[in-house]
């Protein structure tokens, strides 16, 4: 079975799509890291994607904002396809949140410097309008207390909160997630995936690469699962932790729940 | 697909491919043309002054004495550069295990429980390793050496050492008759220590019972010598430096600069090595030493099984970047007239040789020296990584 | 001997307190045969030394220094023009108070934020780290004949001091600016000697000469060796090559052939009415040598920052030159300040170097004085060495120590 068959009967909610990829590939010299990847997310469409470490889940989404360069095929993120334009890719990222598994938040600022700083920098706001949305972006995430405090000083989670109002102050369109709790605790996973999910009923379009399968049920549009750089299924929620066609899904489900 | 990729190719200036290739042929053409310009200048100010723009005065005549050597001053220079190579080269020989002797036993003594040792290593480190070499190198010569008798007044300590202000002789050894076949014996001897080496090892291993190899073999080696040493009627005899009128003559004769030289860098550089030790033996975690103590090993298995090797592992490329280091600063012995490769150029281009040219020579051999022992290093790296993973 | 256990048993030194002289030397010195040998032994060579050597060096007639300390300090400098160097002194004073002042400061309101406790560095502490830097102070004005040098320099740290206390008075928005200050401030320190009638630092000698080729030569170097350093870690193959050949070559040759090549070839090099001053040669050759050693340090904090911080900010949208500005270039220098620090030190002891084509910094000066007629011939080396030496002993020392210390600050090597 290819994958566009089972992309034919998969469940497509909202809109139109907001991101378009077309027979991308991807090669780490000789690794071929992505085959022919053929996927689209509508506007508010809330996708996570699943499966085994290697399978080139991050690879995926860090195609989409440029952190590493396709080999072959389209990516088109809201009518701007990633290319070597600079001008594209420059605005690719602007209208794309990223939250990485390791926080990277910059432990040389405060809290609010983190979030204030793209919104200066890049979208040219004025140091006074980027700090109050830098505010109301930290009270979405619930931490405008720490607003003062170094990165080093907050808890796994309390970063990793930080790192998604940083994305969200650049009030972008699409939200990608890299495994955003695996390195967190787990006393603090709930309280970033609540912040996750308060996201997703607010209505915002977001790839969610996670091992959350409690998430995936409860907030999933679409769950794509993909092994060896290829989607070998994807589905609903019921669907998938139900009735998996693949027998690389039900190996994957059965391992790890 | 091809139509949709030229409809989307950018203008030239936002093209990330074009502008990795502009940006690189940017750098290509500004250090051309500084390259350019440099070269200009000095081959158009070589002929102004009449001076040759290729290498071939390398073959006239010298026209200097080189103090410690018997090069006539109508050699050529390139035999002249020769005999600093050897000189500098004297001094990395026998400075390079010198210094680490040092640095290791000062190193360890930084560590020892012994208080008051401790803190002579740390004085001996925290003085040395502040002071310019330089100065170390001036105040062995200008304040030691030079204030030595001269030579008809020479200290003579029982015909075994001679010391002025100008050379220092030890006592050497000579062969006599029979001397070739007493290196038969004393090879034969040790391929029979290694094999009981080999054989104490295996035993070892077989029966678990301590194996006491060095002292197996160490005995061997100097029971065997010694008989042969008897037997041949003594094949080895000693060769007394003797004052001659104006000339040191017999043993192993060396300039007072030489040793001053040798001194005060192999003390300077020892002092860092000190540091490198200590700081190694001490960046091994805890967590080796409590494992080693969890598993019941005594503290001299612990250090010679568990806290040395990881130790030695640390320490061993800055060591011999330190080694680098000393290379390097034997050119200090310039300051002192003592005739390694910096010194002889310096005299070269005084007697009116291209100061460009000899220049590039010396800068080259400094490299060669420092690219040897950077592949040393990096051969060491990568047999220490793949001892690791 | 025997090495001390990186980590000593914990329980041992906690059942065992120290009860009185006799025992802890029983346990230090005493423990084991071979330990007693090497306590007496080497006891006993620190006896003779101290017989033997200090009063030898106590009683000497320092006279050679006495008479020379100017020539020592300032090399040349015109005697009708010493308030020049005095007022740089009291310029560089005030630096470092403001400095100091700022960046404990910056900690105070660190450790507020943060609700920690704050203490204030304590005179004591100032004692503890600067005595040997205090002691070297009273050694030299114990040289001087008039009282003039002693008022000068109580004057100075007087400056230091209540700079140090508007540093750490200023509020925040002014601290901001400190760095401009400082700049001003390192600027008027130049201009104080060499500026309006001043004299250039063709004619100057002795100390303030080592410092100044220190202080120049690391200011030049700093932003040849960022860009080489950065063009290591370019991803365009030639720029990267360039930077790499240029560093291993700088750091496979020893400093005095680049001091000879800019002695001796320089001249070659450029077109012929171009001749830069014999002291200016000297710097040229010091900054190109001293790029390649920033160039690997800067290059040693960049590789500090994790990858994800460069992903981060791409992914925020900072384009790549404000990536390296704002990102990158911040945390990465603030991990090299240690081994700056180890890099200014050693270009200090290597700008003894210049000594040996006859530039009369400090070391230089010890060989004049020696030659001088009313002390020629009567090996005072010594004398004028140990000074010199001590001189170079104590700045480098306290640097170190410094550096040492904010190596543990800054928590390098922790992570």
């Amino acid at each position: 079975m290819t994958p566009q068959s089972v992309y034919s009967d998969a469940t497509r909610t909202t809109g139109d799509a907001i991101i378009e990829l077309v027979g991308v590939d991807k090669f780490f010299g000789h690794f071929h890291a992505l085959k022919d990847i053929n996927m689209s997310v509508g506007l508010q469409e809330v996708v996570v994607v699943i499966g085994p470490s290697g399978g080139g889940k991050s690879t995926l989404i860090r195609c989409i904002n440029r952190l590493e360069k396709h080999d072959r095929g389209r990516i088109v993120v809201d009518g701007v396809e990633v290319s070597d334009d600079l001008r594209n890719i420059q605005e690719v990222r602007r209208e794309t949140g990223m939250v990485f598994q390791q926080f990277n938040l910059f432990p040389h600022l405060t809290v609010l410097d983190n979030v204030t700083l793209a919104p200066h920098q890049v979208r040219k706001l004025p140091k006074k309008e980027a700090e109050t949305l830098a505010m109301q972006t930290l009270e979405r995430v619930k931490i405008p207390e720490q607003a003062r405090k170094y990165p080093g000083q907050l808890s796994g989670g309390q970063q990793q909160r930080v790192a998604i109002a940083r994305a969200l102050a650049m009030q972008p369109k699409v939200m990608l997630f890299d495994e955003p709790t695996s390195a967190l605790d787990p006393e603090m996973i709930k309280e970033v995936l609540d912040v996750m999910v308060e996201l997703a009923e607010g209505g915002m379009t977001m790839i969610v690469v996670t091992h959350e399968m409690s998430f995936a049920r409860a907030v999933a549009n679409r769950v794509v699962f993909m092994a060896e750089g290829e989607i070998v299924e994807v589905g609903t929620p019921e669907h998938f932790f139900t009735n998996p066609q693949e027998d690389r899904t039900k190996l994957f489900l059965s391992q790890i729940l | 697909m091809a139509e949709e990729t030229r409809r989307t190719r950018p203008p030239l200036w936002r093209d990330l491919r074009v502008l990795r290739v502009v940006a690189q042929v940017v750098a290509i053409a500004v250090v051309g043309i500084v390259a350019y310009v440099l070269w200009f200048n000095l081959t158009n100010n070589l002929r102004t002054a009449g001076l040759p723009t290729d290498f071939d005065f390398l073959t006239q005549p010298l026209g200097v004495d080189i103090a410690g050597s018997d090069l006539s001053p109508g050699a050529a220079i390139w035999r002249g550069l020769l005999v600093g190579v050897k000189n500098t080269l004297a001094l990395v020989v026998v400075g390079i295990p010198v210094l680490t002797v040092i640095g290791l036993v000062v190193g360890i003594a930084r560590l020892s429980t012994n208080w008051l040792v401790a803190k002579a290593a740390g004085l001996y480190v925290e003085v040395l390793r502040n002071i310019p070499p330089l100065l170390i190198i001036f105040f062995a010569f200008n304040a030691v050496i030079l204030r030595l008798p001269v030579l008809q007044e020479s200290i003579n300590i029982a015909d075994l050492v001679i010391i002025n202000n100008r050379y220092l002789a030890v006592v050497g050894l000579t062969a006599q008759p029979n001397f070739g076949p007493f290196l038969w014996i004393l090879a034969v001897a040790l391929a029979l220590a290694i094999g009981v080496w080999s054989w104490r090892t295996r035993r070892s291993d077989r029966t678990g019972k301590s194996h006491h190899r060095v002292l197996w073999s160490l005995g061997l080696l100097i029971g065997v010598g010694l008989v042969g040493f008897l037997a041949l009627g003594g094949p080895i005899g000693l060769s007394r430096p003797v004052l001659d009128g104006r000339a040191l003559v017999g043993g192993y004769v060396g300039l007072a600069s030489y040793f001053a030289v040798l001194a005060a860098l192999a003390l300077y550089t020892a002092s860092h090595v000190a540091e490198i030790v200590r700081g190694s033996i001490l960046a091994v975690p805890k967590g080796q030493t409590e494992a080693s103590n969890a598993l019941a090993l005594t503290s001299f298995q612990r250090l010679r099984h568990v806290v040395l090797p990881q130790a030695m592992r640390i320490a061993i490329p800055p060591i011999i970047s330190q080694y680098l280091n000393f290379t390097k600063n034997t050119s200090l012995a310039i300051a002192i007239g003592y005739a390694e490769i910096t010194r002889i150029t310096f005299q070269t281009i005084g007697n009116g040789q291209p100061a460009p040219q000899m220049i590039a020579i010396l800068m080259a051999l400094y490299l060669a020296f420092s690219l040897t022992i950077s592949l040393v290093v990096n051969l060491v790296n990568r047999r220490l990584q793949l001892v690791t993973r | 001997m025997t090495i001390e256990a990186p980590v000593v048993d914990e329980t041992q030194i906690a059942v065992e307190p120290a009860r009185g002289p006799w025992d802890w030397a029983m346990k230090n010195l005493f423990n084991t045969w071979y330990n007693t040998l090497l306590t007496l032994v080497l006891g006993g060579v620190f006896v003779w030394a101290l017989v033997a050597l200090v009063p030898g060096l106590l009683g000497a007639d320092f006279e050679i220094v006495r008479v020379n300390l100017r020539l020592f300090m300032v090399g040349q400098f015109p005697v009708d023009l010493l308030w020049r160097p005095w007022l740089t002194t009291f310029l560089i004073a005030i630096l470092i108070g403001l400095m100091a002042g700022s960046i404990a400061a910056g900690a105070r309101d660190l450790a507020e934020e943060a609700g920690l406790p704050y203490a204030a560095t304590t005179f004591r502490q100032i004692l503890l780290r600067f005595w040997p830097l205090i002691a070297l102070v009273i050694i030299i004005l114990g040289f001087t004949t008039t009282i003039t040098p002693t008022l000068l320099t109580v004057a100075a740290a007087s400056l230091g001091l209540g700079a140090y206390y508007l540093g750490r008075a200023q509020p925040r928005w002014v601290r901001r600016w400190t760095w401009l200050l400082a700049i001003l401030l390192i600027l008027g320190a130049y201009l104080a000697l060499a500026g309006f009638g001043g004299v250039g630092w063709e004619d100057w000698g002795g100390l303030q000469l080592n410092l100044f080729l220190t202080v120049a030569g690391i200011m030049f170097a700093f932003p040849l060796g960022l860009a080489l350093a950065l063009g290591r870690r370019s991803s365009f193959p030639v720029v990267k090559t360039i930077s790499v050949a240029y560093i291993e070559f700088i750091r496979g040759v020893p400093l005095i052939t680049l001091l000879l090549a800019g002695f001796l070839a320089l001249g070659f090099l450029l077109p012929r009415d171009l001749r830069p001053g014999f002291v200016t040669r000297m710097l040229i050759a010091i900054v190109l040598f001293e790029s390649a050693y920033i160039a690997e340090v800067i290059r040693g904090g960049l590789q500090a920052v994790p990858s994800g911080q460069v992903e981060a900010a791409q992914a925020v949208g900072l384009p790549a030159w404000r990536t390296m500005r704002l990102i990158v270039l911040p945390q990465a220098l603030r991990a090299t300040i240690p081994a700056m620090v180890g890099q200014f030190i050693s270009l200090f002891k290597d700008t003894t170097l210049v000594a040996i084509l006859g530039v009369t910094e400090l070391l230089d000066a010890t060989f004049i004085v020696n030659s001088q007629p009313d002390f020629l011939g009567q090996g005072l080396f010594v004398l004028t060495l140990a000074f010199a030496g001590l001189v170079f002993w104590v700045g480098s020392y306290t640097m170190s120590r410094e550096a040492r210390r904010l190596e543990r600050k800054l928590g390098v090597g922790e992570r």
